[in-house]
């Protein structure tokens, strides 16, 4: 069920609004809204709630018992059986096919096939999401960060709650414990008031912006071959302009379900576009993710205690394995390292003081090597997105005004520079102080009228592939 | 050297620590700016305005479909659709139908030129009908098959169905569905007004198509133009209003020469999904003793050639297609694409993609020339 669905927007939302503030009994609203996701993802594919489920089970239980001793090595045993599991379900629905076919590609690049099969295994929606979720619950429990509930319900409702279930924002037991375990008793204005807002931020920034993008972007990868300069860098700053807007109306629309549901999310973007270096880019993009990655890999790794040398090593596994994580796809892999090298590097620069003084210039510059980082994660394979980087930096020339014409409807180049300034100038919204005025709360109510009337045709979310 | 990673907060660091206070909690971005103001009465204001305005927006723009109703999806035809109504002209017309058609023409708005009286003078045929219809596709067809043998079930005939490389989709037109005349052969797709028919009224098309109708209404061109004779072919006096007469061909035509640069060099997967009807239809003519004469539509010859230079994948892929039906079903394939083959011009093209009247016969020619007596007298024996 996508949240940009009339079935979710008329169908699913109403009715668990009405039962989730009818329900004032803690357990009964909990039960409901466990119930709620459930249903909300077995819409997907039932066939894959048994998976989450068990997820859910085993990290339950793995947490108490990691609790309930002090001897080291039965915690530890408890952690890695967790891990394992979890680990084991995502390696093998999201990455057996890849490394199966990878082995085949490689035993035939030496001449030596190995005729592995291929075993075409459907990808569990929200996987990656979830099982992070879950995982740094037990982590946290393990390294006694955060106590343990021994409330079932509070847990289910932790790891199913519908808004982040499907991607995000990646949320952690020790924010949402205090709201599980004391809801709030009733829906105030100003929670619902912030709600349809970011919720109608994220439907406009999704149906209005991205889904508007998205036509143009795709015919412009489509013809990689066919691309010169013009042509190659709108369809790299059309994708990151697409894959921004549509991530982060999901984020919005998100955080604005969990307002109205009595619930806080963390933000997940902050104006990431406006960084001024690559390190600042993961602190505004999918901040929940890069936090995550922050706490549970990059800093046991040894973080940037270890010297230089290990610094850049540490952060290049960590972006290696982020990429990833994004999919099981040698262009996420690659984009994950050229992530880690520029964070390698500009660590390196920013330690001998070499790292430009100018805001204007490491924001120019930040922003061109993220829109091309970004042409790896988009294109179908290395090959395109080397043949359209190769084309970014002139060497098929400029296109003719025809060519362009055919390539760049007005359009589209119309939306890309408004879009363009729009992320480099205006406050995101978080930054937004919107007073709650009843003109305001007309545009709001149009605004979410306009976006719902282009759903004719809901465009799934980006990020529901990963 | 110091960490470029998104630094650590202190209560990220590795250690034993309690659940992190109110402060930490804002730290990590619990809280956005908008829900500082804390101003209970104003956000109460602020939301029924919004419920309102969202709720008012989308009924005003549902009943505003719902009344002039572009896609004959209620019914109520106070005024024309916006889309052509060609189906239910077609389906009546069949109905009144006194003797058997001995051939009959399939396909969407570019068969609409194919005279059926020409077609008799080509083979030798008594009688015909042509039930092309705007957006014509697979399901389309098998109604238009199954409604003309219901009025003759004894009867045989050859069919000439034009079709585009995509062959067919799995879609059913909603005028088509609505149709009281095609209820009983779409199974479950018989139309009443649905929720997803609400999603459509509440969308932007509708509303533009709305608003097209009644613009044409206002400006005193309610009522449609384009006339039908008995056979299904069109009257002469509507061949000036056809919606595809381009005011400009030249145009038109680079228009579409752009668009089809932006196509994938592949068609789609056929898919049995997709090709249901089509085989349908297949089966139930064979069964009656017909071997139809499947036509590929044909091509502006610019867009030809640009579709042989980036995407000849695509022709090649239609034809594979239909070559690997031939193993199932009984068909003669006659690829028309290429118009230089029979003799097209490229001025008698009414945009890029519709042919005139005067390609049509030179194209009806070489298809019977090329039908392996599929369209032979004998064949409807």
């Amino acid at each position: 069920m996508l949240f940009n669905s009339y079935v979710f927007l008329f169908g699913f939302l109403p009715p668990v609004l009405v039962g989730c503030w009818a329900l004032r009994n803690k357990n009964l609203r909990l039960l409901f809204l466990t119930l709620a996701s459930w249903a909300f993802y077995a819409w997907w594919d039932w066939r894959f709630l048994p998976l989450m489920l068990s997820t859910t089970t085993v990290d339950y239980i793995a947490a108490l018992m990691i609790h309930r001793t002090d001897v080291a090595r039965r915690r530890n045993a408890w952690l890695i059986g967790s891990l394992a599991i979890n680990l084991g379900l995502l390696g093998y629905f999201k990455y057996a096919s890849f490394f199966l076919n990878s082995l085949n590609g490689i035993g035939k690049a030496i001449g030596a096939p190995v005729g592995l099969p291929d075993l075409h295994i459907l990808l569990p929606i929200g996987i990656s999401f979830y099982t992070f979720n879950s995982m740094s619950y037990t982590i946290d429990v393990w390294r006694k960060r955060v106590e343990p509930t021994k409330h079932i319900l509070e847990y289910s409702t932790f790891v199913a709650l519908f808004p982040h279930l499907i991607a995000g924002p990646i949320v952690r037991f020790v924010d949402l414990r205090p709201q599980l375990r004391a809801p709030r008793p009733k829906l105030t204005a100003d929670a619902a008031g912030v709600g349809a807002y970011f919720f109608t931020c994220g439907l406009v920034k999704k149906l209005l912006l991205a889904d508007q993008l998205s036509p143009h972007v795709d015919a412009l990868f489509a013809s990689s071959k066919h691309l010169g300069l013009v042509g190659s860098w709108a369809a790299a700053i059309g994708y990151a302009l697409q894959l921004y807007f549509d991530f982060s109306g999901y984020s919005d629309m998100a955080v604005g379900l969990a307002w109205l549901i009595g619930f806080r999310f963390p933000q997940n973007f902050n104006s990431p576009y406006k960084a001024v270096n690559v390190s600042d880019f993961w602190r505004r993009w999918h901040m929940s993710l890069s936090a995550w990655f922050r706490d549970y890999l990059f800093i046991p790794l040894g973080g940037s205690r270890r010297g230089a040398k290990r610094t850049v090593v540490n952060l290049v596994v960590t972006m290696f394995l982020a990429g990833l994580w994004h999919g099981a796809a040698w262009t996420f892999v690659v984009w994950g390292l050229v992530h880690g090298l520029a964070l390698g590097v500009h660590g390196v620069l920013k330690s001998l003081g070499w790292t430009p003084k100018s805001v204007i210039v490491n924001r120019v510059v930040t922003f061109l090597y993220v829109v091309a980082a970004f042409v790896i994660f988009r294109a179908p394979n290395l090959h395109v997105a080397g043949t359209i980087l190769w084309r970014m930096l002139g060497t098929a020339g400029v296109e003719s005004w025809s060519t362009l014409q055919g390539f760049l409807p007005g359009r589209f180049v119309i939306l890309l520079l408004a879009l363009l300034a729009f992320v480099q100038l205006a406050p995101n919204t978080w930054e937004l102080k919107l007073k709650p005025r009843l003109v305001y709360g007309l545009a709001t109510g149009v605004a979410a009228a306009v976006a719902v009337m282009s759903i004719a045709v809901p465009h799934p979310f980006i990020y529901f592939q990963f | 050297m110091e960490s470029s990673f998104p630094t650590s907060t202190p209560e990220h660091a590795a250690g034993s620590v309690a659940d992190p206070t109110e402060s930490e909690r804002l730290h990590r971005n619990l809280t956005p700016a908008i829900a500082e103001i804390e101003n209970g009465r104003a956000f109460f204001r602020y939301i029924v305005a919004a419920v309102t305005a969202f709720a008012v927006a989308l009924c005003a723009v549902f009943m505003f479909n719902a009344i002039v109703d572009p896609l004959s999806l209620i019914g109520w035809r106070i005024v024309p659709p916006a889309v052509e109504p060609d189906r239910s002209t077609k389906l009546n017309l069949i109905a009144k139908l006194k003797t058997n058609p001995q051939v009959v023409v399939l396909g969407s708005s570019r068969s609409r030129q194919a005279e059926p009286k020409f077609i008799d003078k080509l083979t030798g045929l008594k009688t015909g009908f042509n039930a092309g219809v705007t957006g014509g596709d697979a399901s389309d067809a098998w109604v238009m098959v199954r409604n003309i043998a219901a009025q003759f079930p004894h009867a045989k005939r050859a069919y000439i169905w034009f079709v585009d490389y995509k062959i067919a989709s799995a879609g059913i037109n909603p005028q088509l569905a609505e149709d009281p005349h095609s209820r009983p052969y779409l199974g479950n797709h018989s139309a009443s007004f649905s929720l997803a028919d609400v999603g459509t009224y509440l969308g932007f098309q509708a509303t533009q198509a709305s608003y097209r109708v009644l613009k044409a209404c206002i400006e005193g061109h309610c009522h449609g133009n384009l006339l039908y004779r008995r056979d299904g072919s069109l009257k002469g006096a509507a061949l000036k209003f056809l919606p595809e007469n381009a005011p400009s061909l030249k145009k038109a035509v680079a228009e579409k020469l752009a668009a089809v640069k932006h196509l994938a060099r592949r068609l789609p997967p056929f898919t049995n999904a997709h090709l249901a009807y089509f085989e349908k239809a297949l089966t139930y003519m064979n069964r009656h003793g017909a071997t139809p004469v499947i036509v590929l539509n044909p091509v502006y010859p610019s867009i030809y050639q640009l579709l042989q230079r980036r995407h000849s994948l695509r022709e090649a892929e239609a034809l594979a297609e239909l070559h690997k039906l031939q193993k199932r079903y009984r068909f003669v394939v006659v690829d028309g694409s290429d118009i230089r083959v029979w003799g097209g011009k490229a001025r008698d093209f009414n945009n890029a993609t519709h042919i005139n009247r005067r390609n049509m016969r030179r194209l009806l020619r070489y298809v019977v020339a090329h039908s392996d007596g599929a369209l032979s007298p004998r064949s409807v024996r």
